[in-house]
This record gives structure tokens, sequence and C-alpha cells, in this order.
């Protein structure tokens, strides 16, 4: 077996210039993941940079007032972000308010309740929802939910909402089936499954001594939960809520289909509306001139804005709950 | 010259076998706690040599720091010498692909590749030489015969290493170590995670190994040590406290607290 | 003792209450799909013939099929996967490896979160001011360019995480045999984690092929067969859109066939990407 030893000489010099081979082409391939790492960064950085300049003109022009001002003019080149502003918060804020609790009760539902076997084929079945193009809930907002809502729900809540002061203002009609209330439903579907397989998710970090302990003093399973699960899992909740507000804000098909493209504020739920995204995809190819088209991308300005935060706090939230767990 | 440094650190054995490795006023840090302190030993070649000690003392890192594979993560530092036919593998210059070449590791888990048995051997191989399909079949077989393992696998060599069993993926890993024609072999707990007589094979292995290589291995099995190893390194919290042929750790040490751990009161 | 005993009798039931509602929830929200693909298949199906594929989107008024919107969509995927997949697989890789321990990642891997989850039509904006102006027109290429932006964010946040699966082990095992940094990750972490890392590339694919707000202003649209990659190239989600607001009733049959097409394929990708690490999973 001296052999083996004897053997290793032969092989010497070619040894040397493989090392010296490895060493370069492992630098190259260092160097390469290390700028498609960078390209990422580059990316978001790209994305700023250029929807600022795409919106300086419009910026310098309305200044401050562009995000005060109602009126969208093209004809008289008049623009303010006001209007849709309006519209991306409150049909986020309404979708919101319908899939948190809805999200969260699935959520106790598929980790407390339900039947083992069914546990999977469910939870998969809200993530697959999660993966719909928005533009079939889109689709489905205009030709199946509009008509619904404008031949039967809405006359109804007009009527019996009706001589209420505030929630008269707040359902007045026409009956268009289209407009803010529909937009954030659609939305509201459309978030659920975030928020379902995230709460999901961060109840799955609950210790089971944690639950066991509390069961062991005899508290029933909706004690366990509100008492322990989820304040334990406060923080993530939050993360996912936020992460699915982030969504909500910047989701365009879904809502263009069925918002009604308004530029106006109007106090009822059920009056046609516009959100940023929805301007700007309805718009923004029919755009003349120069100051309109930078109006727009300066509308994407503001929804990179509030997004890019929105988005960096659900981040931030969801990275100290996988600190803690140790993920 | 080096005796002179800590003539109690060295055997005086009888034939005074060459050393292959010297390790001189070893420190090594992980951040800022100190793992190793002023570790001095010196490891002869072409025989057995066992680190033992309770868990935490120190035995896999110094194991660790002969092939620098520590590297592979931040703020692990280690200062001093260790010589490896007298260069110090602790150089800035020491390329560490050639020195893994030189110094191979089984690991405590098996760790085979995810590809075939075959490919598992001829991975390591292909990297170095440029060699003929009959001659890589020579060395495949070459190898798998060394580490035991060929009739076993012989008919399925293209089966996935993952297939095997715990004991024969460790010798697959052995066979892979081998394979690459390495000076020194590097055992960290290789039977830890096997059943007894996957164990024994191991073990027989490795006393069959020693004619060629010098290797050094890390076990808590003391019986282990005893049964493999011609010379043995006692650890204990990042210190070398005896290091001595086998025969004397296990039947009279030095040291107060080598005693008190090979019979039990502690580790 | 009487006090204790309807304590606990209003306890249970508002626990009975709850779970209910938890209950009823999760009908609304299986009920609420069912009605979407129950929709879809009903309104899509009476649409499905063979014209769907061979013939070219109509003029209003006509009948047609969606095969340059099909072939427009398939063209801009496949770019849009081609450029963007190396790309996220690298930076993953970085992320997982070479980088591991580094600033630079904890930084890459929250800018890469926000990316995943930012408006499309934010990416569109920024591909028009990229591409189309500098450029003086709309182009399939610049539609591509904008799914491979959407892609790379998906593949680095799966090709890390697969990546990080893979055993520290089994990278020192191959580190100790000699083999440089690189050879490693190439012929042993993606070998072990070649299964996820596909996932993620298959779930790119389910997320871009029905992108609808990326394709407006820079692909635009296109009546008529076009392969030319530097013109306006028609697409599915966008045809859909013009055609489900129009007005005539042939176009709004082949919006929602062409909905159908495409939540099908999604579906089936996703499914097909999960049952990929499912078995990962089981093993």
């Amino acid at each position: 077996m001296s052999a083996v030893q004897e053997a290793l000489p032969a092989v010497k010099g070619s040894r040397d210039a493989t090392v010296r081979r490895f060493a370069l082409t492992d630098s190259i391939f260092h160097g390469m993941t290390r700028a498609a790492a960078i390209l990422v960064l580059v990316l978001l950085g790209g994305v700023a940079i250029s929807l600022f300049a795409g919106s300086w003109q419009a910026l310098s022009t309305f200044g401050f007032s562009f995000l005060t001002t109602e009126s969208w003019n093209p004809v008289t080149e008049k623009f303010g972000a006001l209007a849709p502003i309006y519209g991306t918060i409150i049909t986020s804020a309404i979708a919101i308010l319908i899939a948190v609790p809805l999200g969260i009760g699935i959520a106790i539902f598929l980790t407390e309740l339900c039947p083992r076997p069914l546990r999977r084929p469910i939870g998969m079945a809200v993530e697959l929802l999660a993966g719909i193009p928005s533009i079939i809930y889109g689709i489905w907002g205009l030709f199946v939910l509009a008509p619904f809502l404008q031949t039967t729900v809405q006359p109804f809540i007009i009527s019996v909402f009706h001589g209420i002061p505030g929630l008269n203002n707040l359902f007045a009609g026409p009956p268009y089936g289209i407009g803010l209330l529909t937009s954030a439903m659609i939305l509201a579907i459309m978030i659920l499954p975030f928020i379902t397989s995230i709460t999901k998710d961060v109840f799955d970090t609950v210790p089971s001594v944690l639950k066991e302990s509390a069961y062991g003093i005899g508290c029933t399973t909706w004690e366990v939960t509100r008492r322990v699960v989820i304040p334990y899992t406060r923080i993530g909740i939050m993360g996912g809520v936020m992460l699915a507000l982030g969504r909500a804000l910047g989701e365009t098909m879904a809502v263009t289909f069925v918002i009604g493209n308004a530029h106006r504020i109007s106090t009822s739920l059920f009056a046609p509306a516009t959100t940023i995204s929805a301007t700007i995809a309805n718009e923004f190819t029919e755009a003349v001139g120069d100051l309109y088209t930078s109006s727009l991308v300066a509308l994407g300005l503001i929804l990179f804005v509030i997004t890019f935060i929105i988005l960096a706090i659900a981040r931030y939230m969801l990275m100290r709950i996988d600190a803690r767990t140790g993920a | 010259m080096s005796q002179m440094l800590s003539p109690d650190m060295t055997i005086a054995t009888e034939a005074a076998a060459k050393s292959k490795i010297e390790v001189k006023n070893l420190n090594f840090y992980y951040g800022q706690s100190k793992a190793l302190k002023d570790i001095t030993l010196s490891l002869p070649e072409r025989s057995v040599t066992a680190f033992i000690g309770p868990s935490g003392c120190g035995k896999s890192t110094l194991l660790r720091v002969f092939n620098r594979i520590y590297e592979l993560y931040p703020k692990q530092t280690a200062e001093g010498q260790v010589l490896l036919d007298g260069q110090n593998v602790l150089d800035r210059s020491q390329d560490l692909n050639l020195l893994r070449t030189k110094i191979g590791m089984v690991f405590q888990k098996p760790t085979p590749f995810p590809m075939s048995i075959y490919e598992n051997i001829a991975f390591g191989v292909r990297l170095y030489e440029k060699i003929s399909k009959a001659e890589m079949d020579g060395r495949v077989e070459q190898a798998l015969k060394r580490a035991a393992l060929w009739t076993e696998v012989k008919d399925k060599l293209n089966a996935s290493g993952l297939s095997l069993s715990g004991g024969q993926q460790q010798r697959l890993c052995i066979a892979r170590t081998v394979a690459v024609k390495p000076e020194v072999i590097l055992l960290d707990e290789p039977a830890s995670a096997l059943d007894p007589l996957s164990t024994a094979k191991i073990e027989e292995l490795i006393d069959e190994l020693q004619a060629d290589y010098t290797i050094v291995i890390v076990t808590h099995n003391m019986q282990q040590a005893a049964r493999v190893s011609k010379q043995t390194a006692f650890m204990y919290l990042g210190e070398l406290i005896e290091f001595d042929k086998t025969e004397k750790i296990f039947t009279s040490p030095r040291e107060k607290r080598t005693q008190d751990y090979i019979t039990g009161r502690f580790g | 003792m009487s006090t204790a005993a309807s304590l606990h009798q209003s306890r249970k039931r508002r626990n009975g209450v709850m779970m209910t509602l938890c209950v009823i929830a999760a009908g609304i929200g299986l009920a609420w799909l069912a009605l979407i693909l129950g929709a879809l298949l009903y309104k899509g199906l009476s649409g499905v013939n063979l014209a769907v594929f061979t013939e070219m989107t109509p003029p209003p008024g006509d009948a047609g099929g969606l095969l340059n919107a099909i072939y427009g969509s398939i063209v801009m995927t496949i770019i849009g996967i081609i450029v963007g997949t190396p790309i996220g697989v690298l930076a993953g890789t970085y992320m997982a490896e070479y980088g591991r321990f580094s600033k630079l990642t904890t930084v890459v891997r929250f800018i890469n979160d926000i990316l995943l989850s930012a408006p499309s039509i934010i990416i569109g904006l920024f591909v028009y001011e990229l591409m189309v102006r500098p450029m003086g027109h709309f182009s399939a290429i610049a539609g591509a360019v904008a799914l491979a932006i959407l892609v790379i964010p998906v593949v680095v946040r799966t090709t890390e995480d697969m990546l990080n699966l893979v055993p520290n082990a089994l990278r020192e095992a191959g580190t100790a045999i000699g083999a440089p940094r690189w050879v490693v990750i190439r012929s042993v972490a993606y070998r072990a984690a070649m299964s996820g890392i596909v996932t993620g590339i298959l779930l790119a694919i389910a997320r871009i092929s029905g992108e609808t707000a990326p394709l407006l202003f820079t692909a635009l649209n296109n009546q008529f067969w076009s392969s030319n990659l530097n013109a306006p190239m028609a697409s599915l989600p966008v045809t859909i859109f013009q055609f489900a607001l129009s007005p005539y009733e042939e176009w709004q049959q082949l919006a929602w066939t062409g909905a159908l097409i495409i939540t099908l394929t999604v579906l089936a990708l996703s499914i097909f990407a999960r049952s990929l690490t499912g078995r990962r999973e089981d093993k």
C-alpha cells in the first residue's frame, strides 16, 4: 500500500495548476453571486430613482398641493392625487376590516378545530387561492359580484339605512354595483389567504407546552387562543396583516375592474371612485402630454413610498418573530 | 528540537517515530471566548491518536484546526502553529483546498453527497486528477475495498449514496476520503451515530488504515479510544491535560483529572 | 358553588360561540373560493373550442381566438424566466453560501422581501422609464424584462431558503475532500436543494403568467400575430383586461375563456410545484 504514497509526486505538478485554476474560478463565481445580490439592491434603488425622475415635472409644477388637490383634469392639466389616495386607503382599510377577522378565524379553525385529514387539503386550498392571478378576481368581481350587489344587496341596504343620519350618507345610492365597497370586498378575498397562512404559521410557533399548561388549568379552546396563542403571536399576526395591507394598497387589476374610475371623493361607499393603481392602469397609455404622464408617475411614487413603509414595518415585525423562534 | 519545548507532552517512544503533525502553542477563539488554550503536542506518523474528554473540552475544535475547516465560519480564529511535515498549515499562504486533500476528514454523522455511490468517490478524485474511465473504475473499487464496502455495493454502484444504511454510509465516507489519497485522516466521533455492529466494522477499518495513514480520532467513548489508538490525549476545558501512550493513560495516568475522567467520576 | 358552575357554563357557551364563528369563517372562505372557481368554469368552459387556440384575437363583434395572446404570454414568460432565474439563483446563492454571515445579506434579504410584495404596477412604471421611454416605443422585450424583475425576488427567496436547509455537515464534507467552495455549491448544495429551487422557479412562472399590470405599458397589446420582440406583443392577461371591459359579447366570452386557461395553468403549476417539495418532506 505504499504505492499510495509514491503516486503523490507524479500528480504534484498538475495539482498546483489545478489549485490556481480553482482559486480563480471560485473568485469568479463568488463575484458573480455577489453581483447578483447587489443587483437586487440596485433594482429597488432603480425603481425609486426612475419614479422620482419621472414624476419630477409634476412635483415641481404642483408642489405639495399635489397631495391635497382633489381635481384631476387632463383638459386643463390640473392634477391632484387626493382622490386616488383616498380611494386607495378606504378600499384597503375596509378590506383589512373584513379579511382580518375572517383570516384569523380560519387560522384558528385550521390549527384547533379542523379534523386532521382535512387540514392539509384545506390549508392547501387557502394557499392556492393566494396564487390565483388578480385579473381573475377582477373579472369575477365585474361580471358576478357587482351585478349581484347592484340588484340585490345594495338596494336593500340603501332602503334600510335611508333616513338614518350618518349611515344614509355612507350608503347613499344609486346602486352602481361597482365602487368602493365592491373593490374592498374583492381586495378582502384576495388578501384573505395571506392573512390566513401567515397567522397559521405563527400559531404553529407557539410552544406546545405553553398551550398544554393552559389547557392543564382548565382553559377552553377559545381561552387558550385568546389568552395564550394570540398574545404570544401578536407581533407575527400584525406583521402578516401589514403584509396583506401592503398587497391591498398596491393591488391593481382586481380593483381596476370594479372601482369605476371616478376622480372624486364621495362619502358613499357605493359610489364609484378610483385608487392610485387603478388610475395608472387605466390612464397611463392614453395620457397625452408630459405633465399628465408625469402626474401618473408621481402617483406611482406615492404608492411606492406608502407600500415601502408598510412592507418594511411588516418585514421588521416578522423578522422579530423569526428571531424569537430561532428560525 | 520541539521535544525540548515541552518534554512532558511528547511521548518518548522507543523507536522515536517521526512526527507527522506538530502543534505548538495553539490558541483558538470563537469570537471572544477562548476554546483552546496553549495546546502543544506532536502526533506520530502512521499511527492512531485519540482525543478524549468531556463534551465542550475542545477535542473536536482541535481536530477542526488541522484542516482549517473552521474557516467556513466567521469569527473563528486560530493562533500558534500547526506543522504538517514541518510546514505551518495556519500560514496565510497555505492553500486551503490543497491542505484538505492532504488532510481528509470524516464526520460524526455520515455525509454522503446527493449522488450515486460511484460518483461519491469519483467526485473527489476528479477534482485534482485527470484520469481515464478505466482508471477511475479502478480507483473507486480500490477505495471501496479499502473501506471494506466493496462486496456490499459492487452491484449497485449507480444507486444513490443515500440509499445505504448508516454504517455503510459512514464507510462510504471513509472510502471517499481515502480515494483522494490523503496523508492524514481526521475522524470526528465517526461511530457515535452508528449501531454496535457498524461501530466494530469502523474500528476494524481504522486499525487497518493506520498502516498507511496518520489517523486522529475524536471520541467520547473511552473504550473505543482504548481499543483503536496508540496514544491518547485527554483534554479538559480547552486545555491539554495529558498526552501519552494509550496504555499509560488508561492504566496509570499522571494527572488526577485524567484518572477521574477515565474512571467515570465526571464527564 | 353555583356561581362557579354558572361561570363554567358561560365560559363554555362563549367557547362554543367563538368556535362556531371560526367554523363559519372557514366556510365563508371556502365557499368564496368555490364561487369564483365555479363561475370561472361555468362561463369559461362554454367558450372553449379549437378556434381559441388556432385563431387570432378578433376585431370587435367578430368571432376569433386567443392564439396570438397565448403565444405572446408564453414568449414573454419564457424570456422573463430565462433572464430572471439565473440572477435570482446567484443572488440566493450568495446569501446562503458566500455571504451567509455578511451584513450585505441582511440588507439584501430585507430589500428582496420588499420587492417580493411590491405592487407589480410600480415595476411596470419602472420598466417604462427604463426601456420604453428611451426606446421610444412599447416592446415585448420590455414586457419580458418587467416579468423578469418579478421573477427575481421569488427565486432569490426560495433559493436562499432551500440552500439554508442543506445541512452544514454536507458542505463541510465537500470542503474536507479539498473541493473549492464553488464546486461544493454546484455539486453538493445545488443537488441537495434542487427540488426546492425548481419549486421556486415554478412558483415564479405561476406568478408571472397571470401578471397584467406590469405588461400594460411595457409590452402593451397587439391585435395581430407578432413575433417581433422589438414591437408590442399581445398577452393573455392584457387581452382579458381589454376584452372584459369591452361592451362586445364575443370579446367578453373570450376574456372568460382566457381567464379559465390562465387559472388552470397557474393552479396546475402551483400544485405541481408543491408536490415536488411535498415529496421531499416525506423523505
